[in-house]
Formats: C-alpha cells, sequence, structure tokens
C-alpha cells in the first residue's frame, strides 16, 4: 500500500469518530467532519455532471465542427432552457424559469406515468387477486417452507388490502361495521409499519457494523491491516475526539445545554 | 421493579442507548460466534436464475450504490461477480449513481484479474450516467447512444464484449445492486415491463419491502435485501467457507446483527412495561 493510501484510511478512521461525536451533543468537530463531507460531495457531484451530462451532452456537440449546422443550432435550444432556469435569481425576470420547468416537468410525468400504469398498479393490482386453487395445489393452507405461503396468506392479503382501502374511503357513514373494518384495516397498516421499521433498523445497525469492521481492520486482508494498523488508529482518533470533547464542554461551563 | 425506577428509564439519557448498542456491536465483533440461518426464498431463486445463465452469455449489471450503502450491498456485489466469473458470464457494468464509479472499478479488476478475465473481451465498465429513470429507459430502448463511451474512454462499438449488445434486452439477465433512487423500483417501472426483462436485484434492508411485491409479481426474478440477503447469497456462492483471500463480510456480520436486534427488542419490551405500568400508576392517582 502507498503512503497515502494509509493517510486515507487513518483520515476515513478519524472522520467516522468526528461523526460518531455527535452522539454525545452536537459539538465543533463533528460539524467539521460534516462540512467536509458536504463539500467533498458537492464538488464530487459537480465534477461527475460536468463530464458525465454537460459536457458530453451540451458543450461538445456546440463545439463539433463535423455536426451540421442544424444539429449543432438545435444544442443551443437545452443551453438558453439552462439560461432560462437561472432567471430565478433576477426576480423581474424570475417568470422565464417556469418555462424549462415546465418541460422537466412534462417530460418526467411522461415518462413516470406509463411505467406506474403498467408496472405498478396493472401488474400489482392483478396480484392482488390470488389464484386460490392454484395457490391450494401449491401450497396448501400454510407453508412453513415457503415464509407462510398459503390459502391462509392469500386471503389475508384481499382481506387487509380491502380494509386499509376502506379505512381511507371517508365517504362512507362510519357506522359498527364500517369501524370494525377500518380498525382492522388499521391494524394492517400497523403490520406493515412494523415490518418496514424492523428493515430500516436492520439497515440502520448494517451501517454501524460496516463501520465498526473498518475501525476494527475486519474488512481488509490481513496484509493491509499489518500496514494500516486500523485499531491504533481508532483508539489514536478517539483520544483526539475524546480531548476535545472535553476542552469544548469545559469551555462551555456552566452555560453548556445538551444538544440532542 | 419499582415505579421510579421505571419512570427513570422512561427519562433516561439517550446516550445510554447508543453506548448500549456500541456495545452489543462491538462484542460479537472482537469475540465472534457462529449461528446458523436459512436461506430465503427470494435469495435462492436469483442464486438459481444466475446459476441458470449458460456459460459465455453476457449480463448487464447496474452498480447502483454509493459509499453509504457498501456494508449492506458490497458483499453481495462481491459474491456475484464471484458467481459470474467462475461461471465464465461475461458482463457490461454500468451506473446511475455519481459516487459509485471509484467504489467498484477497484472491484471489478481486482476479481476479473483474479479470474483471469480479460478487459474489453470478457467485461466492461461504462461508467456513470445522469438523468435517472431517463437512463434507465435509455438503456431499455440503445446503450450504445447512451454510453458511446466506456469509462477508460473507449468507443463502445471497439468493445468484444459490447458487440450485438445493443439493448437491455439483448442480455442474458439484468443483475442491478440498488441502494435507492435510481433503482430497481425504476428498472422494474421503465423497462421490465416494457422488455420483459428478467431482473434480479439486490438491494438495502430499508427497500426491501417495497420490492417484495415486485418479486412476488415475477417481475423480478430474485431479491436479496439487506445484510442477510448478502450473507445468504454468500452462503449459496461459498458453501464450503470462502477460498484463501476472499472475506465473507456479510456472514461475518449476520451474528453482529441478530445481536444488535436482540439490544433492540429488549429495548422495546422493557420501553413498554415502562410506559404501561406509569400510565396505569398516573391514572389510578
Amino acid at each position: 500500500m502507498t503512503g497515502i493510501e494509509i493517510f486515507g484510511a487513518w483520515l476515513s478512521i478519524f472522520l467516522t469518530v468526528c461523526v460518531l461525536s455527535f452522539l454525545y451533543d452536537d459539538n465543533p468537530i463533528y460539524k467539521l467532519a460534516e462540512h467536509l463531507f458536504l463539500g467533498v460531495s458537492i464538488g464530487y457531484g459537480v465534477i461527475e455532471i460536468y463530464f458525465g451530462v454537460f459536457k458530453p451532452n451540451l458543450l461538445d456537440k456546440l463545439m463539433n465542427g463535423e455536426l451540421g449546422g442544424f444539429q449543432r443550432s438545435l444544442s443551443i435550444i437545452p443551453l438558453i432552457l439552462i439560461f432560462m432556469l437561472f432567471s430565478k435569481l433576477v426576480p423581474k425576470y424570475s417568470w422565464l424559469a417556469r418555462i424549462p420547468i415546465a418541460f422537466i416537468v412534462a417530460a418526467y410525468a411522461g415518462v413516470k406515468l406509463t411505467g406506474e400504469l403498467n408496472a405498478n398498479l396493472m401488474t400489482q393490482v392483478a396480484q392482488s387477486i390470488p389464484d386460490l386453487g392454484a395457490v391450494w395445489a401449491e401450497y396448501g393452507f400454510w407453508s412453513w417452507k415457503h415464509d407462510g405461503a398459503g390459502v391462509f396468506s392469500s386471503l389475508f392479503l384481499v382481506l387487509g388490502l380491502s380494509a386499509c382501502l376502506l379505512h381511507f374511503y371517508f365517504s362512507a357513514p362510519q357506522n359498527k361495521a364500517m369501524q370494525q373494518v377500518s380498525r382492522f384495516g388499521v391494524l394492517t397498516l400497523m403490520l406493515s409499519f412494523g415490518a418496514s421499521f424492523g428493515y430500516t433498523v436492520m439497515g440502520r445497525i448494517s451501517l454501524a457494523i460496516g463501520r465498526a469492521q473498518e475501525m476494527l481492520g475486519l474488512d481488509r486482508l490481513p496484509e493491509q491491516v499489518a500496514q494500516i494498523h486500523p485499531r491504533i488508529a481508532t483508539v489514536v482518533s478517539a483520544a483526539i475526539v475524546i480531548a476535545f470533547l472535553v476542552v469544548w464542554r469545559r469551555r462551555q461551563g456552566d452555560d453548556y445545554t445538551p444538544g440532542n | 421493579m419499582k415505579l421510579d425506577t421505571l419512570v427513570r428509564f422512561q427519562n433516561m439519557d439517550r446516550r445510554w442507548i447508543f453506548l448500549g448498542m456500541g456495545i452489543a456491536i462491538l462484542i460479537p465483533m472482537l469475540f465472534p460466534m457462529t449461528l446458523p440461518f436459512k436461506v430465503d426464498e427470494r435469495v435462492q431463486s436469483l442464486y438459481d436464475a444466475v446459476e441458470e445463465i449458460p456459460a459465455g452469455s453476457t449480463v448487464f449489471i447496474s452498480a447502483d450504490f454509493d459509499p453509504a450503502s457498501r456494508p449492506e450491498l458490497e458483499p453481495f456485489f462481491r459474491a456475484n461477480l464471484h458467481h459470474l466469473l467462475r461461471k465464465d458470464v461475461k458482463f457490461v457494468a454500468a451506473t446511475l449513481w455519481p459516487s459509485s464509479p471509484p467504489l467498484v472499478m477497484p472491484i471489478f479488476e481486482e476479481l476479473t484479474a483474479e479470474y483471469g478475465k480479460e478487459y474489453g473481451k470478457d467485461w466492461c465498465f461504462l461508467g456513470f450516467k445522469d438523468g435517472k429513470e431517463l437512463a434507465i429507459k435509455a438503456i431499455g430502448e440503445n446503450i450504445p447512444e447512451t454510453f458511446p463511451q466506456d469509462i477508460k474512454g473507449n468507443k463502445i462499438g471497439d468493445l468484444a464484449v459490447t458487440r450485438g449488445y445493443k439493448q437491455a434486452k439483448d442480455f442474458a439477465m439484468i443483475i442491478n445492486i440498488s441502494a435507492g433512487f435510481p433503482g430497481t423500483r425504476e428498472y422494474v417501472l421503465q423497462i421490465q415491463g416494457q422488455y420483459d426483462l428478467s431482473i434480479a436485484s439486490a438491494t438495502t434492508a430499508v427497500s426491501g419491502p417495497d420490492y417484495i411485491p415486485f418479486y412476488k409479481a415475477g417481475q423480478l426474478n430474485g431479491l436479496s435485501a439487506g445484510m442477510p440477503g448478502s450473507a445468504q447469497y454468500e452462503l449459496l456462492v461459498f458453501p464450503d467457507g470462502p477460498p484463501e483471500g476472499v472475506r465473507l463480510l456479510a456472514t461475518q456480520s449476520v451474528n453482529v446483527l441478530n445481536v444488535g436486534h436482540a439490544f433492540i427488542i429488549i429495548l422495546i419490551v422493557l420501553g413498554n412495561i415502562a410506559f404501561f405500568v406509569t400510565r396505569q400508576a398516573e391514572e389510578v392517582e
């Protein structure tokens, strides 16, 4: 490994510890890491967009002498639309920005509409009407082997979906029967939110595991660990950050109020 | 448990929870244990779909993830590349995420070199393309027009691996490693139905529940969600354990995940008990 790679690994661990210091409280060393991250991300994004989009799709076409005059002049249209977007900065001419925004919205709506209708609405509606005969033949009433697939789950899907839809149907009078159906709909929604919450928690813990693996050197080959010494980097970084937090906290004195 | 203890528990400084979670993650990492886990039907389908690709075919990989989703998706990405390369399947890769190229290119280079594959002949990386859903639509319609050059500046027509592959439907399979938008959802909505594509997806845990209906509807032929999905795929690709020099990061992490979950569940149960008992006591007062 080169010296710069080893420095990069140490910097990565130091910045991770800086960000984790937010768990104690919002503090300047966390802010430093946050601003650095934002700055680098924006800088990187701008370069990627310039070389990946702006240059090949606009500048190269405008400068390309091989293209005919008509094709080159066509490329001026997006350039004009870009300048019109910037008219937002001048209140007197800000209305001009509505034209490119209208193009963007219209194009996006057109692209989204067909996909949503075909793949999301139609296919998913069709899937919510299960063929119970086929489900019974394949899985029976309940199959432990297939994560609970079967007639019970299919019926629960149909009833739960119907109850959810009825819960949001406000035009019907809320009599006792409707209230019971609505309650079942809420229960189904809560089950769904619970599953999503569980997956979200899993995702967040996975992120923490990823950082811990890097800090402990578990994600690298032994020869790389021998060169980087990630555990030493973690201890040194933690010592610097803790020392900073102690000094920062003392300077605040009695004015200190926890920020989170 | 005394009432004032429960009240104190409810008002506990949240930093103790952070510390507890940190310890819950670190201990099983420092003292690893091996608990068995089973392979989900969705991951098995994904594995089977890749297994059925004939040797010599070419797949399209859309590596749409970033450093933030690396712990969840990189293990799958690596295991999937091992799977494809040892089956002699060629691949054309691209990404719709700007931060992806520096992350995935070294992995492509490392693993293809390990299997003795040649750039341009057995694989290529077309790099990043902006445009999100519009870019996906363009991949469905015309890849050479969408990516006139690869990441190294070669003209796409000069690469043997891309010859004869003009549209997404020309590939044996689309493998999408998706950390969010744009990703699997957009591939399914924009081009899967239109071209009847075979798409397999590895996604983050957060997106997992959203994509399960696509799998159930047959719009995806396999789905791996989060770190457990990656671990299961690793298990299928390396049933006898990893070869020398290969790290199964997701498999290592599954037990850590279990301990983390147990800690959260204990807190949820205790929090609920404390809430209901204190509320009852307040009502009595």
